[in-house]
């Protein structure tokens, strides 16, 4: 299969698309539990925290820029453990899906169809996931272009919709919960967070013109984080932070509580089908990076065999998952953060330290690759 | 390969086609529009709750093509009651009468009757209406002195539906500045804070209308008032505020920014004068000195002469002057009442003050937060109102009779 | 029979004249059309000739007075000069001092000879003589150029295509005197033999894209090319979706300014349509208006054709999403109307939605075959049926057909319609799963169709550049039309020669120093020079300053 390339652009709006949907609803309205008022300033630190996820991963595939983070592994340890490492980004994916579906499901099923079942926007979203993973990531990262117009687009809607009910009452005493606090809270936005950098960790070498990845990829954090953050700045004004965390979708309320004059008087359907776009690019971008992830476990060139049986044991866990919602609320509250933390923190920590060991390995396998690979 | 993706994805349609039958389709026509609920105490046994609804008939409404033009043959509306040990069953039981499917999007307003607000409390109201999906945060909650079946069952207002009327008296009782304007969303803000307490609209039948076929009978219809507010001490409420005493109100939470108030001409007291607010700003400071806290209420206030009943042989600046005086009065008196509402007679902190402290004073809050019940009526409020009448609108000399 | 005469084909022509009038007789049979004329050249010697040409093909004055004139009454101009040589250089002679025609040619093989006849070429064959002449002598009855039918414009040239492939470019050669523009040709077609040209800008295309249409238009095996939508079919790049990635357009205007570009046009001979290549989705939504009127008018109606896009693609679906599914989105004053009118209608707003697009459809479809002098009919059973009786009958609600006028006008509003045409070809699937599966049914088709059109490439390039993937530079003629004194640079395709002109063209008047008007000051300027001397230095400063903008 030829290569395919993306921009750096596209790599930033994918990046932006992965954090945005689950970081305005479903996360805060964790936050919002734990925190309170100071939703946004846990926000704003997981952002900080991000930038240095991303500098490390890119880091990472830096010292060869044509290999992603589990080809690193195999030249540095071998391939076995390369396969394990496989396996390993692999369940963190399987994991990370299911965190989508739920925001996914519950945004459609909860506010639009309570009446249907469960599984029918599952094997939709499944349907018109391998769709776009088919036509491989360059169109899913076009599309994440489109999905970013639309978030952008979207954001300025909610603030035209709700401003005139802002009340700075709400946020004001601001680090009320100390740094600490603030900090564990922080967590449940890292894991968006991991999001974007495992699927950076596997995507980058794909993309075009090394010497801005860093330029890059801090900007799409800090673009992306962003367009997060006006969400609980204007969620803890508007509804306040009570409210707030009384949600499981806390992201929809407020847009159940906006209205332009009395003729836009629902917002949910605008937002919804607005960002439905991201959540689809969501959904492609995960399902690709799943299937890159494990091709090198089953020596595979081309990817596109593996997408449907993945998709399907993705969707499966998934559909395990958000069937009931007070496990889908235990699992994202209480298991994944430390589940994606140690995965998406730990193993490019450990792969970055790992690479001062064996650097001389690594510069080796740099230096006999050919030459007109590298100069891309 | 492009074969299998044709495959896999016909036994996917399939499969989602077969699950069709799930998915939430209704039609507009199979829909009950509730355009107003009421919510009282249960007629058979007092522990129910009784749910009226108001139903709105779009083809009387509408006329029978949809064109605005007619009014259709019968009533524009539909009302019907159930009830049942919890809200939800009583609407289920509508269902027993209701040829359609209870729908709740458009739904403008929750009437809950006193007596259901002051025995039972509106915590079910809220988790109900929150919970449920179709319904809106902007919906009006208010509460009414009489049965709320008998309000939710009155043809009011000029609109066609009667919810609509509640809905626009609302959206344009700025004039007015009587009554909160509270919906669900404030409502459930208010309910889960930790200090402030909901207050919420007050609406009441009187006969005011009069039948265009029976001129002579005035007051026979009755209409919908919308003033005054009730307020409530977490889910139950506690008592009522006159409209006085809800524009001092509106100045705490909401604050208003049009507003008429009627005044007595400078010349001669007997007779009117009105003055109506323009502009005004309202800033509570909390000071925390030695354990003692302290409140300042800075009001300023920018009106314009509109109606002046005497005539009087004063220039303007002396009209002005002496207007404003007897606004700053009565701003004050309003002021004034609520405060001593709420700290005397309900002694519930409703004017979002342990809000406002927490902003200034968030390490003090944290100490005073679980004793501020008992704090909160102790506290002394100075209030400082400074009125300005800065405009005799189009007339620069009063109307003036000049035969004497 | 096939076989005898292929193999008659490829004889060459031989020096007996009878016998190749034989041959060619052979393979023409009785075909009345292909006339013969049989003459005798008082050469040297008398030499009998023969002219074949297709009566209706020609211009027969021609050949009466640029061939047959010269050869029967002008021959003794030969025998004065060359009264000597007899046949070997005879042909050359006859070419250079008799036949007046401007383009002669010989041939030598009876196919070539054959295949000329029948394009509208006048064959003359002398006795003795293994050549034959082909005289260019092509003069049929053609359309004259007319107005572009399918795209008109309020504002600018009126001329369109023509089925002369000839006339046509030269309509754009009319535009273009650039020594660079380039025109090869090519025939396609094994039975058609149809003239195709390909024209491009050298210097301004991408070197890649001429020979990938070269090689793309080489490839094509056909009997038949009879319009250019054959051609079209047969060199795209996603044979199977219904997005059109050629652009096909009757308008020389469009053609020119496409050239520069970067872009390659393909003439098809008797077709007005011309085929454009490489194609993005946004350009079948410009009209050539937005170029020709003011940048704000231009730019108001190009976003005025990208909502009618939106709608003509989504509103129907909207429209019964809303209704049967979504209820709560609707206004309640409009969710009582529509309520009130869906109310007497015996039919889910989707089987409503689906009939009335159809019946829609039909009406657009009859309206363009029927006869035009009862085309008025159409119409008129159109409006009244599907219109105000439906209604009255309590057939369809007052609602959807609203929603199905305002896409249809829609439809048209949009400039391509091979475009307009997928769009309703696309918004039935997009209808069908909003009514079954609501929103979630609209969000994954209308997802599906975006991913599906941002996979497409036109001759390797993506078809929704420059907007996804996003090239800011190019974005001044996607959305809006930028003046032309914004647009210096060509969009980012084109090879070399990026700059479209140079900056600083923005025109701005004279500074004048005083009140009065700038002519004003002028014939001032003559009557009174007291004043203009106070004015003198400032008017220098002035000059200069303005030198300065125009050179930057």
């Amino acid at each position: 299969m030829k290569k395919e390339k993306i921009t750096n652009g596209m790599i930033l709006a994918i990046a932006v698309n992965l954090v945005y949907t689950k970081g305005i609803g479903v996360t805060q309205g964790i936050i919002a539990r734990q925190v309170g008022n100071d939703m946004w300033i846990a926000t704003a630190l997981s952002i900080l925290q991000g930038i240095i996820l991303v500098w490390v991963t890119i880091s990472i595939i830096r010292r060869i820029p044509q290999y992603n983070i589990i080809e690193q592994t195999e030249v540095m340890l071998g391939s076995l453990i390369a396969k394990l490492v496989a396996i390993v980004i692999f369940l963190f994916f399987v994991g990370a899906y299911a965190t989508v579906l739920i925001t996914y499901v519950y945004h459609i099923k909860d506010y639009f169809s309570p009446d249907s079942s469960i599984l029918l926007p599952v094997v939709v979203g499944l349907i018109v996931g391998i769709y776009g993973t088919y036509k491989g990531i360059e169109v899913v990262s076009r599309f994440a272009i489109m999905g970013l117009m639309s978030i952008l687009l979207f954001n300025v809607l909610i603030i035209l919709g709700s401003l005139k009910d802002f009340d700075i009452k709400e946020i004001l005493p601001i680090f009320t919960n100390g740094l600490g606090k603030n900090i564990e809270a922080s967590i449940h936005y890292n894991t968006d967070w991991a999001m974007v950098t495992m699927v950076a960790a596997i995507l980058y070498p794909l993309v075009n013109d090394q010497k801005t990845w860093f330029k890059s990829g801090v900007t799409g954090i800090v673009f992306g984080g962003l367009t997060v953050l006006i969400w609980p700045i204007l969620e803890t004004g508007v509804l306040s932070p009570e409210v707030t965390g009384q949600y499981i979708v806390s992201c929809m309320q407020l847009a159940r509580a906006a209205e332009i004059g009395d003729f836009i008087h629902r917002y949910e359907m605008i937002m919804v089908a607005l960002f439905s776009i991201s959540l689809y690019v969501q959904i492609m971008v995960i399902l690709y990076t799943a299937s890159l992830t494990v091709a090198p476990v089953f020596k595979l060139k081309d990817i596109r065999p593996l997408i449907i049986p993945i998709g399907i044991i993705l969707s499966a866990f998934g559909y395990w998952i958000i069937f009931n919602n007070v496990r889908a609320m235990t699992f994202l509250t209480y298991y994944w953060p430390p589940i994606a933390m140690s995965i998406a923190v730990g193993l490019p920590v450990l792969i970055f330290i790992l690479g001062f060991f064996f650097k001389e390995k690594l510069q080796q396998t740099k230096a006999n690759l050919p030459q007109e690979e590298q100069n891309i | 390969m492009h074969r299998k993706v044709v495959i896999f994805s016909m036994i996917l349609i399939f499969i989602s086609t077969s699950l069709l039958g799930c998915t939430s389709k209704t039609e507009i026509y199979d829909l009950a529009m509730v355009m107003l609920v009421g919510i009282d105490k249960g007629e058979k046994n007092p522990n129910n709750i009784m749910v009226t609804v108001q139903i709105a008939l779009p083809a009387n409404a509408r006329g029978s093509t949809g064109s605005p033009t007619g009014t259709g043959m019968g009533d524009p509306i539909w009302t019907s009651t159930g009830e049942g040990k919890s809200i939800f069953e009583a609407i289920r039981n509508i269902g027993r009468y209701s040829s359609r499917r209870l729908f709740w999007a458009h739904n403008h307003a929750i009437v809950i009757s006193e007596e259901y607000a002051r025995d039972i409390g509106i915590t079910d109201v809220i988790d109900f209406f929150t919970r449920n999906n179709q319904l809106r945060m902007r919906t009006w909650v208010v509460v009414t002195p009489k049965k709320a079946k008998n309000l939710v069952a009155t043809k009011t207002g000029l609109e066609v539906i009667p919810g609509q009327s509640l809905n626009k008296l609302f959206r344009y009782n700025e004039i007015i500045a009587e009554a909160p304007r509270t919906d669900m969303r404030i409502l459930t803000a208010a309910y889960m804070s930790e200090s402030s307490h909901p207050v919420l609209a007050k609406v009441d039948i009187k006969n005011r209308g009069v039948s265009a076929d029976r001129p002579g009978e005035f007051g026979s219809t009755p209409q919908v008032e919308l003033s005054g507010s009730a307020v409530f001490n977490r889910a139950k409420m506690v008592g009522w505020l006159d409209s006085k005493e809800s524009r001092g109100l509106l100045c705490f939470i909401e604050g208003f920014n049009s507003a008429v108030i009627a005044l007595k001409c400078p010349s001669d007291r007997s007779k009117p004068a009105s003055v109506e607010l323009k502009d005004s700003k309202f800033k509570v400071t909390p000071y925390y000195k030695n354990g003692k806290i302290t409140f300042t209420i800075e009001s300023t206030t920018y009106a314009e002469l509109v109606e002046l009943g005497c005539s009087t042989n004063y220039e303007n600046p002396r009209i002005l002057a002496d207007l404003e005086e007897q606004l700053s009065a009565e701003m004050k008196s309003n002021i004034e009442g609520v405060i001593k509402k709420a700290q005397k007679d309900y002694k519930i902190d409703f004017l979002k003050l342990g809000e406002t402290f927490n902003n200034r004073y968030p390490s003090e809050w944290k100490e005073l937060r679980d004793e501020w019940k008992e704090i909160f009526p102790t506290i002394d409020i100075t209030i400082k109102v400074d009125a300005n009448v800065i405009s005799p609108a189009l007339l620069e000399n009063p109307t003036r009779d000049v035969k004497d | 029979m096939q076989d005898k005469i292929n193999d008659l084909l490829q004889l060459p022509i031989e020096r007996s004249l009878k016998k190749n009038i034989e041959i060619i007789e052979q393979i023409i049979e009785n075909n009345v059309d292909i006339v013969k004329r049989e003459f005798v050249f008082h050469g040297p010697i008398d030499i009998s000739g023969v002219v074949f040409y297709t009566d209706g093909l020609v211009n027969v004055q021609l050949i009466d007075s640029e061939i047959l004139k010269p050869l029967m009454i002008y021959s003794s101009q030969i025998r004065e000069q060359d009264n000597t040589q007899v046949t070997h250089f005879l042909a050359e002679n006859i070419k250079n001092h008799l036949i007046l025609n401007t383009a002669v040619k010989f041939v030598t093989k009876i196919s070539d000879a054959l295949e000329n006849i029948l394009s509208g070429d006048t064959l003359v064959l002398l006795d003795f003589c293994d050549q034959g002449f082909i005289a260019s002598t092509k003069g049929w009855d053609a359309r004259s150029v007319g107005e572009a039918e399918t795209e008109t414009v309020v504002r600018g040239p009126r001329d369109g295509f023509t089925e002369s492939i000839r006339t046509n470019t030269a309509l754009v050669r009319r535009r273009i005197r650039d020594p660079y523009l380039r025109m090869e040709a090519m025939k396609i077609g094994e039975k058609s033999k149809t003239d195709v040209h390909i024209a491009y800008v050298k210097g301004i295309v991408k070197d890649g894209i001429v020979n990938e249409v070269r090689e793309r238009l080489q490839k094509i095996k056909i009997d038949l090319v009879l319009e250019s939508g054959y051609i079209e079919e047969l060199i795209r790049d996603a044979p199977n979706s219904p997005f059109s990635t050629i652009q096909s357009t009757e308008r020389p205007d469009k053609v020119a300014a496409a050239l520069y570009e970067g872009r390659v046009a393909i003439f098809v001979d008797n077709t007005p349509f011309v085929l454009l290549v490489p194609t993005f989705f946004w350009q079948y939504i410009q009209a050539s208006d937005d170029y020709y009127s003011s940048f704000w008018t231009g730019s108001f109606f190009r976003l005025i054709r990208y909502i009618a896009f939106l709608i003509s693609l989504t509103l129907p679906s909207l429209y019964v999403l809303i209704v049967s599914f979504h209820q709560e989105m609707i206004p309640t004053t409009l969710a009582l109307t529509i309520a009130a009118g869906r109310d007497v209608s015996p039919f889910p707003a989707l089987i409503e939605a689906l009939v009335m697009e159809i019946s829609f459809e039909l009406i657009r479809e009859a309206g363009l075959r029927i006869p035009k002098p009862i085309g008025q009919t159409v119409s008129i059973i159109g409006s009244l049926v599907i219109g105000q009786a439906a209604v009255q009958a309590g057939f369809v609600s007052p609602s959807i057909l609203i929603i199905v006028a305002i896409t249809g006008i829609s439809s048209f509003a949009i400039p391509n319609y091979a475009t307009s045409f997928a769009l309703r070809l696309v918004r039935f699937p997009l209808l069908i799963a909003s009514g079954t599966l609501g929103l979630m049914g609209f969000g994954a088709v209308f997802v599906m169709i975006t991913i599906h059109v941002l996979s497409l490439r036109s001759f390797g390039e993506p078809y929704t550049a420059p907007l996804f993937p996003l090239k800011p530079s190019d974005q001044k003629d996607i959305i809006i039309r930028a003046p032309w004194w914004k647009m210096q640079k060509r969009p980012q395709m084109v090879d070399d020669n990026p700059n479209r002109s140079e900056s600083g063209i923005k025109p701005e008047p004279p500074k004048a120093n005083s009140g009065e008007s700038d002519t004003d000051k002028k014939s001032n300027d003559n009557k009174n020079n007291d004043n203009n001397k106070n004015n003198q230095s400032n008017e220098k400063g002035r000059k200069v300053k303005q030198k300065r903008t125009w050179r930057k």
